[in-house]
């Protein structure tokens, strides 16, 4: 994967911080996995997060404090033997062949985590049509602040021209969309402030399947779209 | 120091009555690295004595945070205690090339803050996924010494006007977006961004020195 769009050196931080939503933490482990550059940045960050740590004033703790932690501790060691070792999840779902070989290999597990369990492909999700061409899946389990959602747009479709209220992150999994910005394959992240307005469209040669985050609803620029807004709830 | 200890006052017990300037944290790489070895000590033979330095050197600063995200100076000490816990638990995950002592007990304390304030778990990468891609140009990882990394980023930040200090402070201790940093504060979203920037570009100078 050759990833050329990342979240903004903000995110990151935030992400390190432990500030950001739900959703758009999910959205930037998933991206993290695939690329060895934000990790690092991510690890910088975290690093930042210790100095400040270090750096910041402390409070003393309880006269007896370490004593009793020790002593849980003790109880605790003499029945380590029967603490079991968490094992890796075989849990794997498809993402299927690009043509253009635009696809991640399978779904980061931090996405595949929070899909139904009787999903084992794209293929097996249970989309939903909210435009011609537009279909959406919403994952649950996901803090009220914020929304998360699949999207899988048809080839040569466009998302109506839309700006956000709030910050927006697009993960591309498969396929491709070309935007005022630039173009996005898999793995690249689209980055969005509120004050940008976009009109991705999806490349002519396949569907395109995003991972979309966002802090508040999006919100559309022309009539239409704005009718249907209340209908798709987005 | 104490310019952003913002946070409006929530009954009679928001006195932070224990709090004391302690500043005697690892002054340079031998003390960092001292404190990584501590950790390694406590996984390899369940020390007691290097658990114990541990305790003293970061219960506190833990407890300090765990306060600044909204704890009673009680749940704060109960988080601390928890915190370090898990790094006795934890201890045998701990990799001293990949983050120095201060940086893996920081999230450490970020994580349990996230789940026990907002109830749920931080979402992480996870190391064993079979699709985690790893960079193929490892040259640059081998080389850092993370404990180094760790005492340049500390004395930047101690460095850094207090401006900008400010906002990396509320970013990182009070869970603030940064238009909430800017309502604090007082200031356009714009400046907390720029200063933030600012802020970010001369950490950053600490992390890029040591490769």
């Amino acid at each position: 994967m050759n990833i050329k769009h990342h979240p903004t050196d903000q995110t990151l931080m935030d992400y390190a911080s432990g500030s950001l939503s739900q959703a758009m933490e999910l959205l930037v482990a998933t991206h993290m996995t695939v690329c060895p550059h934000c990790r690092d940045k991510v690890t910088g960050y975290e690093t930042m997060g210790g100095a400040a740590l270090e750096t910041t004033d402390s409070m003393s703790m309880g006269d007896h404090s370490l004593d009793h932690v020790m002593a849980m501790l003790e109880r605790e060691t003499a029945n380590e033997n029967i603490v079991t070792q968490e094992l890796p999840s075989l849990r794997r779902v498809a993402v299927g062949e690009s043509i253009t070989g635009s696809a991640m290999s399978a779904l980061p597990r931090p996405l595949a985590d929070l899909l139904p369990d009787d999903v084992m492909s794209l293929d097996d999700i249970p989309w939903k049509t909210l435009a011609p061409g537009v279909k959406h899946f919403q994952l649950k389990s996901i803090e009220s602040k914020g929304t998360v959602r699949l999207m899988k747009i048809a080839p040569g479709v466009s998302i109506p021209d839309h700006g956000h209220h709030g910050h927006e992150m697009t993960l591309l999994i498969k396929g491709s969309y070309i935007d005022e910005i630039g173009r996005f394959r898999a793995g690249d992240v689209a980055d969005l402030d509120d004050d940008v307005d976009h009109q991705p469209i999806a490349d002519t040669a396949e569907e395109c399947i995003c991972l979309i985050a966002t802090d508040a609803p999006m919100k559309f620029n022309r009539l239409l779209p704005k009718l249907l807004q209340p209908f798709f709830g987005i | 120091m104490n310019t952003i200890l913002a946070r409006p006052p929530k009954g009679p017990e928001t006195k932070m009555s224990g709090t004391t300037p302690q500043r005697t944290g690892p002054a340079d790489p031998v003390e960092a690295k001292r404190c990584a070895d501590w950790i390694v000590s406590v996984a390899t033979s369940r020390d007691r004595e290097a658990f114990a330095q541990l305790f003293a050197h970061f219960a506190p600063r833990v407890k300090a945070y765990m306060f600044r995200f909204g704890g009673n100076p009680e749940t704060a000490e109960e988080m601390a205690q928890e915190a370090m816990m898990q790094v006795w638990r934890k201890a045998h995950l701990f990799d001293p090339s990949k983050a120095a002592a201060s940086t893996w007990i920081f999230t450490i304390a970020r994580n349990l803050r996230i789940d026990r304030f907002r109830q749920r778990k931080h979402i992480e990468v996870d190391d064993s996924d079979p699709t985690l891609i790893v960079d193929e140009d490892p040259l640059a990882d081998d080389v850092v010494n993370r404990d180094q990394e760790a005492v340049l980023v500390k004395a930047a930040m101690a460095e850094l006007p207090a401006d900008q200090k400010v906002v990396v402070e509320l970013s990182f201790f009070e869970d603030c977006s940064h238009s909430e940093i800017a309502e604090r504060l007082d200031i356009p979203l714009g400046t907390v961004k720029s200063r933030l920037r600012l802020a970010l570009g001369k950490l950053r100078g600490g992390l890029e020195g040591v490769a």
